[in-house]
């Protein structure tokens, strides 16, 4: 392989690792969307198997529908604020406060919707187990909505926190990370609404 | 050519940043906080649900679910503490509140001028990480292949009961999970981390910090996989099929943890690579040019991406199964077994490839060195490792012809199986094509070639047999399928790998190979091999069940065959650790470029500096125009 030399660089530009940045982030978004097309695998697939006729056993009583889509709004609002916030500089630390907020009162919701499951019911032993593959899967997409919460909470709470700051070493590079946090927030609805669509088919 | 000293490149003075926390942790730290949050985690659930060793003892199976749950938070708290204590989540954190880490602190965390000491610290030098994993392989082989040789003493004569049904049971699964891991990071790790970086003429990896935690994730999981053995082993097989994984004891709760961390680590890793080798590579190095390694390893990773997140659905769903009575894979509430077949096998498959790749591509770019002839159509080369990954999505029912999940899709499955033997052939095509003729240099790294060659056609065309429904019928579930699957995973792969490991142990050690003890180390190996697993080939088409502790007489003579042969690999393997550790020590010093290749990291000394190159290069030829002119 025949070579010359250039010049003598170490760091490269902001752009560059925005660039770079960007195509990772949405290399793990491959990865989390591959997980989340895992669990919608496994709702339709034991649904249309319906073993024993106990997708929905009778008399289980289920989530009205509502709530799966209640529950990722929050997801819906910080992809709009971030788009009004890339759109305009001044509003990124309020818009970033809101979506820390909203982030953590889905995610309080998320878990309040877990820990008053109507479908968990007890054994003869008093054991509680999940009543039918329904409520099996119901409480996997709640697990991942919990972890996209806590990450993109991560995020906006980093966001504005850093824009408070005001003081961050390097301007462009900073943009470019808004970019990025970008392809996570619109990533996060989509899985968002992609789990409410399968878990409003009982 | 030109002998190197092993003086550090760098003059610089080492980092030391003041009053900075970085400077005080490493793997040391990073054991106690792991082992401390394990154990408050620990006598916290244990205070909320009561001993699980008195429950478990007792057979008290209401509480069961008690148990799994405090051993695997136990086991998720350590991992999660190692890395608090090793300073993983400094960066993070620091990000968080929006002070960055300082040139300073970053460049003490590449462990500039740190000597042995940064092996043992969150460094993220991607050479550092690359021995780190080389080390680690190293490691889960030789825990593996004694395992392996247990086994095979077991196997030496029917009703030899060298170990108990229940140990042989847990010997073959962890076995299995344990060489799986060891073969998927065998290229990628080592040399995807040390030698690809350079050969792209990149500075680094492309994400530094996380390439540091993609090794010490994937650190914290040995110690849980080993802990199954305290826990009372795993009685599935490394494929865990549910509803058995659900019902199994303690031990099978390492096995899930394992896996889900496996997977965080492989897909930060493989995230990373593919970013480095799309946006890093040096300039003027087009698609085109692009060594076939970095390519074959960017295919494979990029394939692991999206196919391990199924196998850690399946894996939670029966952690969850396990630990709060779901019912995915419990028929009574609506589950069903064939739900984790599908799951594990979308992944699995393409997991196959995810080992050989790598493996192949290491290869090729090892023969025209040793041949000094160009790749034989690179062309076909990519054509085939990319049509090996887009077919490998779409073959995973193969492994479920016999049970009994739509037999209707046996007949596609079967074809589609069958077609990923024409990219596969490609392959074969690129390697003989480029050997044709050709002089070659009869080094190691070269023999690999040849040993792949033949190991990988018996493998690849045993394949074909049991990719065939009728054929499967009878051969599924014996040990003509360990066998084939040995000689793709352990006769193509690992033979890469060491290849690969003969091939670049000068640059990543500055020294070489000890010749004669790596040549014996070869043939002990490859006899030994095909001593064991023809035999195996043997009493498999004769009818003799896989995973089973004792067997009939009639398959006394093949068992013994494969049992000699087994010894005869396992000696090999350690003269060849002994040929690395010694080499290592105390080998003769390696030239900058031993084998006269034309790929960018033999045009860097060694010790590799910090940052590679201390002028990027620019990229005018391709890296295998041997014997003619640069174009």
């Amino acid at each position: 392989m025949a070579t010359h030399t250039e010049f003598h660089v170490h760091h490269d530009s902001p752009e560059k690792v925005g660039r770079r940045e960007r195509l990772g982030v949405r290399l793990l978004i491959v990865a989390d969307g591959s997980f989340l097309f895992a669990i919608i695998f496994s709702w339709f697939y034991l649904r249309n198997l319906n073993v024993n006729n106990a997708w929905l056993p009778k008399g289980v009583k289920t989530f009205s529908t509502a709530t799966s889509w209640w529950v990722i709004v929050p997801f819906i609002i910080v992809f709009i604020a971030h788009r009004v916030s890339m759109r305009n500089r001044s509003l990124r630390v309020p818009a970033m406060a809101l979506s820390t907020v909203l982030l953590i009162i889905g995610a309080w919701y998320q878990w309040h919707q877990v820990c008053n499951m109507p479908f968990v019911a007890q054994d003869a032993n008093g054991r509680p187990f999940y009543n039918g593959a329904y409520a099996s899967n119901w409480i996997i997409f709640a697990g991942t909505n919990m972890f996209h919460y806590i990450i993109t909470a991560f995020i906006t709470l980093g966001l504005f926190l850093r824009g408070l700051r005001g003081n961050l070493l390097d301007p462009v590079l900073e943009e470019w990370r808004q970019r990025v946090a970008g392809s996570w927030f619109t990533w996060v609805m989509i899985g968002g609404i992609l789990s409410a669509f399968t878990t409003s088919f009982k | 050519m030109t002998t190197l000293s092993h003086k550090p490149a760098s003059a610089r003075p080492i980092p030391n940043p003041e009053r900075s926390l970085i400077t005080r942790l490493n793997m040391g730290s990073g054991t106690v906080v792991g082992i401390l949050f394990a154990v408050i985690t620990y006598y916290l659930l244990r205070h909320h649900f009561g001993s699980p060793w008195r429950v478990n003892h007792g057979m008290d199976m209401t509480n069961t679910h008690f148990v799994n749950v405090t051993i695997l938070c136990t086991m998720f708290a350590w991992s999660f503490g190692f890395l608090v204590g090793i300073g993983a989540l400094i960066g993070p954190f620091r990000w968080l509140i929006g002070k960055d880490l300082t040139a300073e602190e970053q460049l003490y965390l590449a462990g500039d001028g740190q000597g042995i000491k940064r092996y043992f610290k969150y460094c993220t030098d991607h050479k550092v990480v690359g021995i780190q994993y080389l080390v680690g392989v190293m490691t889960l082989l030789g825990v593996g292949g004694t395992m392996a040789m247990m086994i095979r003493t077991n196997l030496v004569t029917p009703g030899s009961h060298f170990v108990a049904p229940v140990v042989y049971n847990s010997l073959v699964g962890l076995h299995g999970i344990t060489m799986i891991i060891a073969m998927i990071i065998v290229s990628t790790g080592p040399f995807g981390n040390y030698i690809m970086p350079i050969m792209i003429g990149a500075a680094d990896m492309a994400f530094p910090r996380l390439n540091a935690l993609s090794w010490w994730v994937l650190f914290t999981a040995i110690p849980v996989l080993c802990s199954a053995w305290f826990l009372g082993g795993i009685p599935t097989g490394w494929t865990a099929y549910a509803p058995l994984s659900d019902q199994a004891g303690p031990g099978m709760n390492a096995f899930l943890a394992t896996i889900i961390i496996f997977a965080v680590s492989t897909a930060v890793a493989g995230m990373n690579i593919t970013t480095t080798v799309v946006a890093m590579r040096a300039k003027g190095m087009k698609w085109n040019r692009v060594p076939i390694f970095v390519v074959g390893a960017t295919i494979s990773v990029a394939l692991a991406i999206p196919a391990f997140p199924t196998f850690m659905v399946a894996m939670i769903q029966t952690g969850l199964d396990r630990t709060i009575s779901t019912g995915f894979y419990d028929a009574n509430v609506g589950g069903s077994g064939w739900l984790y077949a599908n799951l594990f096998w979308i992944m699995g498959h393409p997991e196959v490839y995810v080992i050989l790749i790598p493996g192949v591509a290491a290869l090729m770019e090892i023969a025209p060195v040793f041949v000094r002839k160009p790749l034989f159509s690179y062309g076909a080369a990519i054509a085939g490792f990319a049509g090996i990954a887009g077919l490998s999505v779409l073959v995973w029912a193969h492994h479920m012809y016999m049970s009994g999940w739509m037999p209707s899709l046996n007949g596609p499955f079967m074809i589609t199986t069958e077609f990923i033997s024409v990219p596969t052939g490609l392959l074969f095509l690129v390697l003989v094509g480029t050997l044709w003729r050709g002089k070659p240099w009869m080094k190691m790294p070269m023999l690999s070639v040849y040993a792949f060659i033949w190991d990988f056609l018996i493998g690849g065309i045993t394949g074909i047999y049991l990719s065939d429904v009728p054929a499967d019928n009878y051969l599924h579930g014996s040990m003509f399928v360990t066998a084939h699957f040995h000689y793709t995973l352990m006769g193509a792969a690992l033979t890469g790998a060491i290849g690969a490991l003969a091939f670049w142990f000068p640059k990543m050690t500055g020294r070489m190979l000890n010749d004669r003890a790596s040549y014996i180390s070869f043939w002990l190996i490859q006899i030994g091999f095909n001593v064991l697993f023809l035999g195996m080939f043997m009493a498999g088409a004769a009818g003799q069940p896989r995973r089973v502790a004792d067997y009939a007489q009639a398959f006394a003579h093949a068992n013994l065959i494969s049992t000699i042969g087994a010894y005869s690999v396992g000696l090999g393997m350690i003269v060849l650790l002994w040929a690395i550790i010694h080499s290592w020590r105390s080998g003769i010093i390696a030239p900058m470029n031993p084998w006269g290749s034309k790929t960018l990291e033999w045009t860097v000394p060694y010790p590799v500096p910090l940052v590679n190159f201390d002028e990027p290069p620019v990229v005018t030829s391709d890296p295998y125009n041997y014997g003619r002119s640069a174009k």
